[in-house]
């Protein structure tokens, strides 16, 4: 018999960090993470090869911009594909049979992988910042080093939007059949997010103001500003990002539940 | 909380029925229809038939994998798929693909802590586990490295780890040869002997009348034969599985080469 069924909060966290800590090591072990993230680095260092196509922008500025840029349009392939292959890897090689027929909640595993995920993009979001944080820092001596703050939180603002796209890939995972048409799902749904300011005028796009802004996450308003946003803005940011992330994620749990294997 | 066994059979299935949805019409299939079963705990039941005729259907809806669109699949009392169910079952799938990068002690502590077992707790029993499968030199290896069969002992651990009371086995013996298959069979009587009862589906004729207290053949979604070996054939089951005569010269060669 089953001597410890612990059903509390306290039991269903341990379940759900148990869940993050092995996503994670699995993400980790990814081909695709090594690739992009080799990419990435790469980008980010061959900015000092492509400073002659700065457009007039200042030195720092430029490589800030495009590291960013690399790192967010690299971080949310990652996100999507990463989330997706993930999640399937397990469901088809029915590995996660063995999680789902113990005493853990649907919404413990997706909430579980949503964090394993999470983790795993800050890793990427926080290797890739501390390389552009290097070459700034060498390229400007003191005015690189004065950018770290505005960097740091730019990152930040990256990451938020990174974990976005890999809910709504999520939930798109929750009742697709193959991890090719979630990650294709997920991608679209994250640039029809990105670009959702320019269609949500009115007319017949006006149901895409339900879905999440992603271009408010634009990291290089941050940097543009040149100093960190104020308290209230990034308090609203984050509750803004929050409110999404719980609607994704309950909705992924719900849709998970009712999915049978 | 302990989840409690109020009631008497291991595994109930009244009118259990299962039907999909298919194809773009709708259509349905139906997988399983009116299948009623009784286990009792300490029995061991062999689900036979050939392929599609619902035997991994049944083991996923005591599972809680899959809802039933008919009749009642009850654990122990219980709604097979609640928490209290689950906590009653231990479920080894048909060929499971575990994390490779992990070594078996590794895998089997994660299902301790997906399982709620206390730190301590998890330690002494995957220990114990390792050396009831088997697998107790093999532990600190990665899983990439284990055989087929180690494999699917390994699965066999992490579905009896957490001491279940009923045990759920997809087609435990598919792909393995003569020798991983003699000590699966030893493995799985071994929990009936302790008390333990074990639903498992397969396409072994021999192993599962060795095997089993009571067997079900089903075809097209339905019981065609069900009952103690006895009762179906007239015969009475050895008391510990036995290797055959082949078995045993294939064996005794093996032996000989090592």
């Amino acid at each position: 018999m089953p001597d410890a069924v612990h059903r509390g909060a306290t039991a269903s966290l341990r379940r759900i960090r148990l869940i993050a800590r092995h996503t994670l090591g699995e993400a980790l072990r990814l081909r695709l993470t090594s690739l992009l993230v080799v990419v990435g680095a790469g980008l980010v260092l061959g900015v000092l090869e492509l400073r002659e196509f700065n457009f007039g922008s200042a030195e720092l500025k430029f490589i800030a911009d495009f590291g960013l840029g690399a790192l967010g349009g690299l971080g949310m392939l990652l996100a999507a594909l990463a989330t997706a292959q993930l999640f399937f890897n397990e469901i088809q090689g029915r590995a996660a049979y063995c999680v789902l027929t113990r005493p853990v909640r649907r919404r413990e595993y997706i909430w579980g992988k949503l964090a394993g995920i999470g983790a795993l993009l800050a890793l990427f979001t926080a290797a890739l910042g501390a390389l552009i944080a290097v070459l700034l820092f060498w390229r400007g001596g003191n005015a690189g080093a004065a950018m770290l703050p505005v960097l740091s939180c730019a990152c930040a603002v990256q990451w938020f939007k990174l974990t976005l796209v890999a809910a709504m890939t999520l939930l798109v995972c929750s009742y697709s059949g193959s991890a090719l048409f979630a990650s294709c799902a997920g991608l679209i749904l994250a640039l029809t997010a990105q670009v959702r300011p320019f269609v949500s005028g009115g007319g017949h796009l006006t149901w895409l103001r339900l879905w999440p802004n992603l271009a408010l996450f634009d990291a290089g308003a941050v940097l543009s500003a040149a100093q960190p946003p104020a308290a209230l803005v990034l308090l609203g940011l984050i509750v803004y990002w929050a409110a999404y992330m719980t609607v994704f994620g309950v909705l992924a749990s719900y849709v998970f539940k009712l999915r049978e294997f | 909380m302990t989840p409690v066994m109020d009631a008497s059979w291991a595994v109930e299935l009244i009118d259990f029925g299962k039907s999909y949805r298919t194809g773009w019409t709708g259509a349905r299939f139906r997988a399983v229809d009116s299948l009623n079963l009784r286990l009792a705990p300490g029995e061991v039941l062999g689900l036979l038939g050939p392929n599609g005729s619902g035997k991994s259907t049944t083991l996923k809806a005591l599972g809680g994998l899959l809802a039933p669109t008919r009749g009642q699949c009850l654990v122990f009392g219980h709604a097979a798929g609640s928490d209290a169910a689950r906590a009653l079952i231990g479920y080894l799938p048909e060929l499971p693909q575990f994390p490779l990068h992990l070594t078996g002690r590794e895998f089997l502590h994660y299902c301790a802590g997906l399982s709620s077992l206390a730190a301590e707790a998890a330690t002494e029993r995957v220990s114990e586990i390792l050396h009831w499968s088997g697998l107790t030199a093999a532990s600190d290896q990665r899983l990439g490295t284990y055989s087929k069969g180690m494999l699917q002992r390994l699965g066999l651990a992490q579905a009896i780890l957490h001491d279940p009371p009923l045990v759920l086995l997809d087609e435990p013996a598919s792909g393995l040869d003569p020798a991983g298959r003699l000590a699966l069979n030893r493995l799985i009587r071994d929990l009936a002997t302790r008390g333990k009862a074990v639903v498992f589906s397969s396409h072994l004729l021999a192993q599962t009348e060795q095997l089993c207290d009571r067997i079900a053949i089903l075809g097209g979604g339905r019981v065609l034969a069900e009952g103690t070996p006895t009762e179906l054939l007239g015969t009475v089951q050895a008391a510990a599985p036995q290797p055959s005569r082949l078995e045993k010269l294939y064996l005794d060669k093996l032996g000989e080469h090592a």
